[in-house]
Parts: structure tokens; C-alpha cells; sequence
């Protein structure tokens, strides 16, 4: 019963090739594929359905699905090829390897027996456990990737060969060795040379952070290969990583302390699931953390697609590339740098051109030296661009699938191509689709965008669709909040809103978790606002919170949610920014003061959309306040005034009282000026039609010095900077026209005969400098 | 009488002697060493026999072997860089290792005529017998083609675009043709040509791009590391030292490395510590001009000062490398010298110096 051990390189271009040469010679009646034994679910999809490479099984827990683990396959994969000649001629293949539950739950460490990780919580910080293959997508996991992959550096074993044969790392050197043309052509004795180099390194004993695992690791693959042999297959190809290869060839003599190592495994009970998702090169490589990643998939890629002539090929791909992008690429380019890879390749004593050379080659011959163009060689081809695709008919992640039936349902497609979606709110379908999009939104999967719409009203929304392939790998990158995109939008808007500590931030996810009818979760972000509110004491935070919650309670009625506790909520905030606001404007600088202005501006605002005659009542007490307080800023003070001055809390006397006072000549011009800059809040309007108004400031700007006119001057501008262009031209009319117009028919005749020509003309100077 | 300056292949004639001895590669044709002796010339390394070849670039291995790979294809070689980062002194090297002769030079100018490059006339000949070969001033490109040597153009760039383009025959054909006498100089197997260009200069003329085409492009970078640099200017200060015969101390490795870090700092317009951002000056701030610096601070210690070297040496080479507008890079240097230098414990001395100046 002979086995066939073949040792490979996880994504190697060379060892894909013999194993592919190698099967055709074997012909075996079994093929087992290191691996865990989750995969088998899936591993018949290869190469006979429409999966088309880079993929990779997901393996997740379909309760808890925050610890996935992905196995991804390039058409150059080793044991793509390998599963791929498996379903073409009908040979049962299965995978060998430790079970994932178990080594997803389980941590090996130097002097003890495996335990379970939960177990070992309590006691300290768990050290990875290490699994060449796994790659976690979340970014907590992605760190322990890195530590990863550190210690897979420092401990990897075949470096020590690198070293002794004068090469950087192991990975060049395999690379060298095993995965280039023309070492041997015959796989049989390329598998030898492997076994025999591995062996001899084994012998060596250098230890491994991957020892303690691996020991585990193999005893489970012999165990895989028995069972294999006592059902009778006696032609069995065995597919592993290199390194394992001379632990499996003894199976018999193992046997009874394979089984005892196994049985010293914790139980898990956990069931995982095993899904094929697309991938694409960009992951493939290792500069997204992924621990087994590849430096150049693209480049792979194009070794396996072509047996001769591989560097005039690549080269004329670069050419071509180049010339997509405007650059002049001749054939004598392409000739050229193909001769310099070569004598490069012949100085540095190597038999085959690498793409090392190549890329030298390239940088000198067709960039000028220039090495921002090689960049585009390496984003384009080195790692390529390459999304992977898995049919329909094909067990998918849960998220997915959901994903997938609910766009049917709404009857909207996946197209490339942008398209706006104009949705009326008030019909059910729309309704339906528009809360879609917005939790999409809260996934913050990039497939539909809002735009503004032209309209008015609140029943329509545009939104802006265009698909890409990449948006599905992050839809299955959410996979682990919850099975339909409704769930995941829920534990999403459970975490931010346990991680959030201002009130601003959670009101804004109110507001996006409203239109996403996340209506499960919105007693929780009331809950966690009231909480916040009864901490904070910050009033600014509560006011930069509270348009937002206003508007979000006049939103109610068409998005037909219950939002009595909402209103009860604003209420409660309200009356503490009301209570607060006199002490939180005092003693402000005017950074922070002009910020509170702003505020208040849009409290105000908000407040008019409330309607509420009560509340209107005490928020105009509330700044009321503030008038009569000391240390606050002008342009507060211009602020209220006028806010109450449009309310009519201030009659008419009290009002031009007020203002003279603040105009008068003994305060500083400067408070002055930013007190009219609060005062006119951005709007002229008041001036062209108050003409009393007008004519206080009229008299103010006529009893300044030039000098201090002068001093003003960007001040002043300033404040009449916000102001229409139409506003800024009528102002400038009425200027010249003087102080006076229906007011001197109203009140009294003697101002407007009491004007100076000589008085005026100064003053059309100056304004006319004013409006710029 | 000994001269100045001695040409690569008689200064480093032993080295050059010993790596032919050793070496076992290939050897291509009119060469005097394979590709690889070349490189091991450039970069260094010990040879089997313990011989030690000693650095003649440091930085980029990988850079002096794709140079030294162009000058095996039939592209010719092109260096290009800011100032001072060695185009020239490798260019030389090479020329030296490949032919073992670096004096065919062209060097471009402004004024460079079309004559500099292909050919000239000997008037008196040409008068008395009438065009012949013998009335034919061969320039050292012809020269280069008979031989087949490698011909060193300096600053090439710098030569008008009209008499550039008289290159591309050569480069393409390998020929020159003399229509005078209708004959031709074709190249011997072993010909090729280094040119070296900067990028960084005012007045250049641009390559054509039919001209561009006959290059392979190598960019010499400024040091990456501050140790590298400082090994570059000991070595060359060491051996210049050597050669004018000054009667000095070679200053200790720390001294070297202040001068190269004022001058790193103020090329990246960072300090080292990545805390400070400094102004840029408007010149170059290479290495050659590093090694300049410390070069006359040797003189200057040596005849007028106390046989070591101080930092009242340094500062007025060191002020005149840097401010070199009078108005801009003066307050970028008096800035730079009082919020960094002055700041520093051991720059006190240096920081003194240059105040006095």
C-alpha cells in the first residue's frame, strides 16, 4: 500500500506544476490535501463548478461568527491543482489536518497540554495559537497575525538551510530550489529532493515556536492517512506543507501514540461551517497580514499560466501596460530589458532570470530609473488585481446569502455601471428598499450611496448604486455580526453605541439607525443618551446633539416609528441646556464663544421646526439669561438680542436701549464689532428693513474716528462678509441714500434736516469700502 | 615630477592586477575582467587569496551590478543623479575595471562641438595633402571604437541637443561614418559608452528621446544612511589626504560624522531625530560637497592651524557649501544655526566657530 507523500509550498507556482506532472504519473485512487477536515464539505466544488480563483472557504461558527478562519486558493495553489485533478477524474478527496474547532478554541504552549482558550482567559493573555494557513480578518486578529508572522521568521527552521546555501531567507531560497523552472524535470525526484532536504532538517532538531502545535498537527494527519488505508485505498497521494512531509511516512509504528496525543486534546463540541467566498490577489499577498501570503501573486500567476519564454512574456505585459497608460513603449524596450535580465542574470551566477532582475531590467530600460513607475508595474501585475468568483449554486455565508436574497426580493440588480434610485418613501416597496440601503449604510457596505435630492421634502430619497466585487468581500467580512444584514445591523449598532461617550455620537446613530428601522435598538440608544445626559456636563455637546434629535423626532411621522420616549428625551435634554446655557456662555474666548453662537443659532433653528409653545417660551428665558449676564461674549450678546428682539421679548424701547448701549463709544470697538456680528447673524435682511435699526448703526459707524474706522474695518467686513451678494448691494444703496428714509416720515423730521453733506460723503467712502 | 591626481587604473593598479589573477568567470570580449570581477571591484569584498579589494562605491550593490550587466548588452550606460553623489567617480571605476583605461573622456560643456565627439581635422594636412585619413583628428570616441574600450562622456546633458544627437549613430550603429573619404570607423567588440548626467542643474539640455532610447538609466541616490555616508567621505577624504600629502591627522570618524549630519539634516529639511523641521538651502548639499568641506578644513589645519582638525577649520568651508545664495540661505543657515546647532552640547565648538565667521 504504497503513499505518496509530495511536499509543497502553500501557493507555490513550481511545486503546483510537479504536483500537477506528478498525479498524471501516479494516477492514485485517494488524495488527501492538508487541511482541516471542515473543508470536505466543500472541497468537490473545485475545478468542476463554476468557482473561478482567487477563493477561499471560510470556516466560521454560524452562532457566533467572529472567529472565522479563511483557507484562500489561487489557480496556482498546489492544492487547488491537486482537489481540482481529484473531481475531474473522480478520485475521493478529503483533507488531513487538525479539526479547526480545535484549533481555533485551543492553545498549545511549550510545557503543558493543550487547553482550552476560555479556560485559560481568566488566568493571563493567551498566546496565539499558530496555524500556518489561518488568516482572521478582524484587526484585532490582524496584530496577532503580525506577531504572527514574526515568529515564523525567527523560528522558521528552513531559514537555517537558506543561511548555510547563502541566501537572504528561506522564502528565496525555496523559491530558488523547488519553485523555478528546470531544477529537474522529472517530479518524482523533485518530491525526493524535498523529502530528503526536509528530513535532514528535521534531523537537525532546531526548535520552532510551531513545534509544540505541529506535534498534534501530524499525529492527526497520520491518523487521517490510517483511516484512509483500512478502507483500502492503496494508491493514497498525500499533498502537505514540506516541512511535515517526513512525519507522515511512518504510519504503522505511530499508531498507539498518535491516538494518545489525540485523545489528549480538549473536546470541543463547537459545529463550524464551511463556505466558499471570492478573494482577490490584493489578499492573497502578505501586505494584508495574511500569514501563508505571497509576495507577487500576479507574478505567479503568470508562471503558472506559461511553461517558456516566461520573462519576454511578462515583459511584454509590462510594455502593454505601460502603453495603456500613455507611456512610449517600443519593441526595442522590450528586447532590450529582456537582455539586461539576462546578463544580470548570468552576473549574479543564477540559471534562470527571477523577478527580482526583471524588475531591475524594467526600472532601467523602460523607466529611466525611475522607480514611481515601477510602483504601477507592481500594484497592476506583481499583485494584480485579480476578484475571484463563486456561482449561486454553491453553499454560501449566511450574511451573503441574505444580502443576495433580500436584493432579489426588492428586484434591484448589481451592475457596475452607476445608477441613481430616485425612492418615493410613501409607496412600500421604496419604503422597503430605502431602509435596505441605510442599513447597508450602517455596515458601511459601499454599494449604495446617498446623494442629496432635489427636492424638498422628506419622502424622497436618491440614492447613488454601483457594484463591485471587492463590496462582496466586505459583506462577508461582517459576516460575524450576525446572519441577515437586519442582525448584523443590530450587534453593529450595539457596539458603537456601548463604545460611544458623547451624546453627539450616539444621536447621530440614532439618526442613521431611524431610517434603517433598526427599531430594536432604539430604546437602547435612548437609554444610553438619557445615561449619558445625567453624566455630561457638557453643555456644548448637548447642544450639538439636540437639532439633530429634533429633527429626528419631526421625522416620525413618515417614517411611521413610535418616537414618544424620543420626545420625552429632547425634553429632558432641553430643559438641561436651558438650566445650563447662562453659566456655559460666561467667560468664554472668542474661539469658543463664536462656536456657542453657532449653536445657539441652530438650536434656535431647531427649536422653530419643534413648534412646541412651551418649550419656545423657556428657551427664550433661558437666553434672556444670558443678556442680563456679565462676562459674556458680544457676540453671544448680539446674539440673544436679536433672537429676543424677533421673538418681541424685547419691546421696541428696551430693545434700542440695549443696542446703544452696546454701540455706545466708550466700549471697545472691537466687542462692539463682533457684537453686531452676532447681532445681524449672517443676514442683512434686518437693515434694509428696520429702519431704526438702521439708523442706530448708521450713527455708530458715522461717530468713529477714521483711525478706529480703520482698525475695524476687517472686523466689520468680516461680519458682513456672510451676507447675500444681493443683501451686500441694497445695503450699499441704502447707504447712500443716508441715514433716513420712511423713518423720518414716521418719527420725526428734524434728523433727516439735520444731516451733513460733507458727513455723507465720508460715509459712502467708507461703506463703499465696507461692501468690498 | 608626481602628479595630482592619479588615474583609477594606476591607483588601484594592484587591486586590479589580483582580481584578473582570481578571477574565473567568463570574460567578455576586449575586457580585461568578467562582469563579476567588475562588480567585486566597485563594491569591495575579499578575495579568495585574502587580498582585500577596497570599496570603491558604498551604497546599492545591486545598483553597480545592473550597471555593470548594461555595458555586457549593447545599451549604453547612463548615470544619472543629483551632484555629488558620484556618477562621475564610478563612471571612472568602471571604465577603469571594463577597459582598464578611463581616460577616453568627453567631457560636455556648452561649448562641446559635434567635432569633440566624432572627428576633427588637422588643417595643416588638410591643405597640403588633401583629405586623407591621416589629416583626421581621432577623438577619444574613435579612439574607444579602434580599441574597443569604453569612452566616459561627462555631462552629458550639458552639451546642446544638436551635438547630443551625433551620438546616436554610434550607439545605434556602432559606427562612424566619414563621408569626406567615404569610409567608416566601426566599433570594436568591447566598445561601449558611459555617460553621466544631473538632474538638478540649471542651463541642461534634455536627451531627445530617440537618444534616451539608446540608454539604460541608472539613478545614483544620495546615501541612505548616515553611516554610509560617513564611511563614503572617510574613505575619499582618507585617500585624498594621502594624495595632496598634507601633513595632518585623517579626523576621527565623530568628526566626520557632525559635518555629515548638519548636512543630512539640512538636505532632508528634517533633523535627525525627525523633531525639528529645518529649511532647505537652495545648492545641492551632496556628499561631494561633505567631502570638500572637510578636505579644505584639512588644508587649513594643516598650514595654518595646529596639524588637527578644529572646528575654526571647518566653519568657513562649511558656511561657504551651504550658503550659497547670500541672501536666502544665509537666514536659512543662521536660523539652522541657532535653533539646532546651538541647542546641541557637542556642536558648541562648531557652533562658535561659525558665529566668528
Amino acid at each position: 500500500m504504497p503513499i505518496h507523500i509530495l511536499g509543497i509550498r502553500h501557493h507555490g507556482v513550481g511545486s503546483a506544476k510537479m504536483v500537477r506532472k506528478r498525479l498524471e504519473e501516479l494516477k492514485p485512487d485517494m488524495i488527501l490535501i492538508e487541511g482541516p477536515p471542515e473543508l470536505d464539505e466543500v472541497l468537490p466544488f473545485i475545478g468542476v463548478s463554476g468557482l473561478q480563483p482567487p477563493v477561499s472557504i471560510m470556516i466560521y461558527n454560524e452562532k457566533d461568527s467572529s472567529k472565522s478562519t479563511f483557507y484562500p486558493y489561487a489557480s496556482f495553489s498546489p492544492e487547488w491543482v491537486a482537489a481540482a485533478f481529484a473531481n475531474q477524474h473522480k478520485i475521493p478527496v478529503r483533507s488531513m489536518d487538525l479539526p479547526a474547532n480545535v484549533s481555533l478554541a485551543t492553545v498549545f504552549r511549550q510545557d503543558q497540554k493543550p487547553i482550552l482558550e476560555e479556560k485559560l482567559k481568566e488566568e493571563d493573555v493567551p498566546e496565539p495559537t499558530i496555524e500556518e494557513l489561518v488568516s482572521s480578518e478582524t484587526e484585532k486578529e490582524d496584530d496577532v497575525n503580525e506577531e504572527k508572522a514574526m515568529q515564523i521568521i525567527h523560528s522558521d527552521p528552513m531559514s537555517h538551510l537558506a543561511q548555510l546555501a547563502g541566501y537572504k531567507n528561506s522564502e528565496v531560497w525555496w523559491d530558488y530550489m523547488f519553485e523555478s523552472n528546470g531544477q529537474t524535470d522529472s517530479p518524482e525526484e523533485h518530491f525526493e529532493a524535498v523529502m530528503m532536504a526536509m528530513a535532514a532538517l528535521r534531523e537537525e532538531n532546531i526548535s520552532s515556536s510551531l513545534d509544540v502545535q505541529n506535534i498534534y498537527r501530524e499525529a492527526y494527519m497520520r491518523q487521517i492517512i490510517r483511516t484512509a488505508q483500512l478502507e483500502l485505498y492503496d494508491n493514497i497521494v498525500v499533498i502537505c506543507g514540506a516541512w511535515h512531509g517526513p512525519a507522515l511516512i511512518d504510519t504503522e509504528g505511530s499508531a498507539k501514540g498518535d491516538a494518545k496525543l489525540i485523545k489528549s486534546l480538549p473536546k470541543v463540541r463547537t459545529k463550524l461551517k464551511a463556505s466558499w467566498i471570492p478573494w482577490t490577489n490584493d489578499r492573497l499577498s502578505m501586505y494584508s497580514g495574511y500569514g501563508a501570503g505571497i509576495s507577487s501573486p500576479g507574478w505567479y500567476e503568470h508562471l503558472w499560466a506559461h511553461d517558456e519564454d516566461i520573462p519576454i512574456k511578462w515583459l511584454t505585459k509590462v510594455a502593454t501596460l505601460f502603453r495603456e497608460q500613455g507611456q512610449d513603449m517600443s519593441t526595442a524596450h522590450v528586447l532590450e530589458a529582456y537582455k539586461l535580465s539576462v546578463s544580470l542574470c548570468q552576473l549574479r551566477g543564477k540559471s534562470h532570470v527571477t523577478l527580482a532582475e526583471l524588475n531591475e531590467a524594467t526600472l532601467t530600460v523602460m523607466c529611466m530609473g525611475d522607480a514611481i513607475l515601477l510602483e504601477l508595474i507592481k500594484k497592476e501585475l506583481i499583485v494584480g488585481d485579480a476578484i475571484g468568483q463563486v456561482p449561486d449554486d454553491i453553499p454560501k455565508v449566511p450574511l451573503q446569502q441574505d444580502f443576495e436574497k433580500t436584493v432579489k426580493s426588492l428586484r434591484l440588480r448589481l451592475s457596475a455601471a452607476p445608477k441613481d434610485q430616485v425612492l418615493d418613501l410613501r409607496k412600500e416597496n421604496e419604503l422597503k428598499r430605502s431602509v435596505f440601503f441605510h442599513r447597508l449604510q450602517m455596515l458601511e457596505i459601499a454599494w449604495a450611496r446617498p446623494k442629496s435630492s432635489r427636492t424638498k421634502g422628506t419622502f424622497k430619497e436618491t440614492w447613488m448604486l454601483k457594484w463591485d466585487p471587492s463590496i462582496m468581500i466586505s459583506i462577508i467580512d461582517k459576516a460575524y455580526l450576525g446572519n441577515t444584514v437586519h442582525l448584523a445591523c443590530l450587534s453593529k449598532v450595539d457596539q458603537l453605541c456601548a463604545n460611544s461617550k458623547k451624546i453627539t455620537e450616539v444621536s447621530a446613530l440614532l439618526g442613521k439607525a431611524l431610517p434603517a428601522e433598526l427599531k430594536e435598538c432604539i430604546d437602547k440608544l435612548l437609554g444610553r443618551i438619557d445615561e449619558l445626559s445625567t453624566i455630561s456636563i457638557d453643555v456644548q455637546d448637548l447642544m450639538t446633539a439636540l437639532p439633530k434629535l429634533i429633527t429626528i423626532s419631526r421625522y416620525g411621522d413618515v417614517r411611521k416609528s413610535d418616537l414618544t420616549i424620543l420626545n420625552k428625551v429632547v425634553d429632558r435634554l432641553l430643559t438641561k441646556v436651558f438650566i445650563g446655557l447662562p453659566n456655559a456662555c460666561y467667560g468664554l474666548d472668542e474661539e469658543n464663544s463664536e462656536q456657542v453662537f453657532m449653536l445657539i443659532s441652530d438650536l434656535q433653528n431647531a427649536i422653530k421646526i419643534n413648534d412646541n409653545k412651551e418649550v419656545t417660551e423657556s428657551w427664550l428665558d433661558a437666553i434672556a439669561k444670558v443678556l442680563d449676564k456679565k462676562g459674556v461674549h458680544d457676540i453671544i450678546l448680539g446674539c440673544t438680542c436679536r433672537l429676543l428682539l424677533d421673538a418681541e421679548r424685547l419691546d421696541y424701547e428696551e430693545a434700542t436701549q440695549t443696542i446703544s448701549l452696546a454701540l455706545s463709544t466708550a466700549n471697545k470697538p472691537q466687542n462692539v464689532a463682533s457684537w453686531i456680528e452676532g447681532f445681524l447673524k449672517g443676514s442683512g435682511m434686518i437693515l434694509i428693513y428696520d429702519n431704526r435699526l438702521w439708523n442706530l448703526i448708521y450713527d455708530w459707524v458715522n461717530s468713529l474716528d477714521q483711525e478706529i474706522f480703520m482698525d475695524l474695518l476687517p472686523y466689520l467686513r468680516r461680519a458682513f462678509s456672510r451676507f447675500e451678494h444681493g443683501e451686500r448691494r441694497q445695503i450699499g444703496t441704502k447707504a447712500k441714500k443716508g441715514k433716513t428714509s420712511e423713518v423720518q416720515v414716521l418719527e420725526s423730521e428734524e434728523n433727516s434736516e439735520g444731516w451733513n453733506e460733507e458727513a455723507a460723503v465720508d460715509i459712502f467712502e467708507t461703506l463703499g469700502m465696507l461692501m468690498g | 615630477m608626481s602628479i595630482i591626481r592619479n588615474n583609477a587604473e594606476h591607483q588601484f593598479a594592484e587591486e586590479l592586477e589580483e582580481i584578473i589573477k582570481q578571477d574565473t568567470n567568463e570574460v567578455p570580449a576586449n575586457w580585461s575582467m568578467s562582469p563579476q570581477a567588475v562588480v567585486t571591484y566597485l563594491m569591495g569584498e575579499k578575495l579568495k587569496n585574502g587580498f582585500e579589494v577596497t570599496p570603491k562605491y558604498i551604497g546599492d550593490r545591486r545598483l553597480m551590478e545592473i550597471a555593470v550587466a548594461t555595458l555586457t548588452t549593447d545599451r549604453a550606460l547612463l548615470l544619472y543623479g543629483i551632484p555629488g553623489t558620484g556618477k562621475s567617480w564610478v563612471s571612472e571605476h568602471i571604465a577603469a575595471a571594463v577597459s582598464g583605461d578611463s581616460t577616453l573622456l568627453i567631457q560636455g560643456t556648452a561649448g562641446t562641438s559635434e567635432e569633440a565627439i566624432r572627428y576633427g581635422w588637422n588643417y595643416a594636412k588638410l591643405l597640403a595633402d588633401g583629405p586623407s585619413k591621416d589629416a583626421i583628428v581621432e577623438t577619444p570616441m574613435i579612439r574607444g571604437m579602434k580599441t574597443g574600450k569604453c569612452v566616459r562622456i561627462e555631462e552629458l546633458t550639458r552639451m546642446s541637443a544638436d551635438v547630443q544627437d551625433t551620438l546616436i549613430t554610434v550607439l545605434s550603429e556602432k559606427m562612424l561614418p566619414v563621408p569626406e573619404l567615404d569610409i567608416q570607423y566601426q566599433a570594436v567588440r568591447g566598445f561601449n559608452v558611459i555617460a553621466t548626467a544631473n538632474n538638478r542643474d540649471k542651463g541642461v539640455n534634455e536627451l531627445s528621446s530617440a537618444l534616451k532610447r539608446r540608454f539604460n538609466t541608472v539613478i545614483l541616490p544620495t546615501p541612505k544612511t548616515a553611516e554610509e555616508e560617513i564611511n563614503i567621505v572617510k574613505t575619499r577624504v582618507s585617500s585624498l589626504a594621502k594624495n595632496l600629502e598634507l601633513p595632518v591627522q585623517i579626523p576621527a570618524v565623530t568628526e566626520i560624522a557632525r559635518i555629515v549630519k548638519i548636512f543630512r539634516e539640512l538636505r532632508h529639511g528634517v533633523t535627525e531625530d525627525g523633531k525639528t523641521k529645518v529649511k532647505s538651502p537652495t545648492g545641492t548639499m551632496s556628499t561631494a560637497e561633505v567631502i570638500s568641506v572637510v578636505n579644505s578644513g584639512l588644508a587649513l589645519a594643516a598650514h595654518f592651524g595646529s596639524g588637527e582638525l578644529k572646528a575654526n577649520d571647518i566653519a568657513s568651508g562649511l558656511i561657504g557649501a551651504i550658503v550659497k545664495d547670500p541672501v536666502q540661505d544665509e537666514v536659512i543657515w543662521r536660523e539652522y544655526l541657532e535653533t539646532v546647532v546651538k541647542t546641541r552640547e557637542d556642536f558648541r565648538d562648531i557652533y562658535r566657530a561659525c558665529k566668528e565667521q
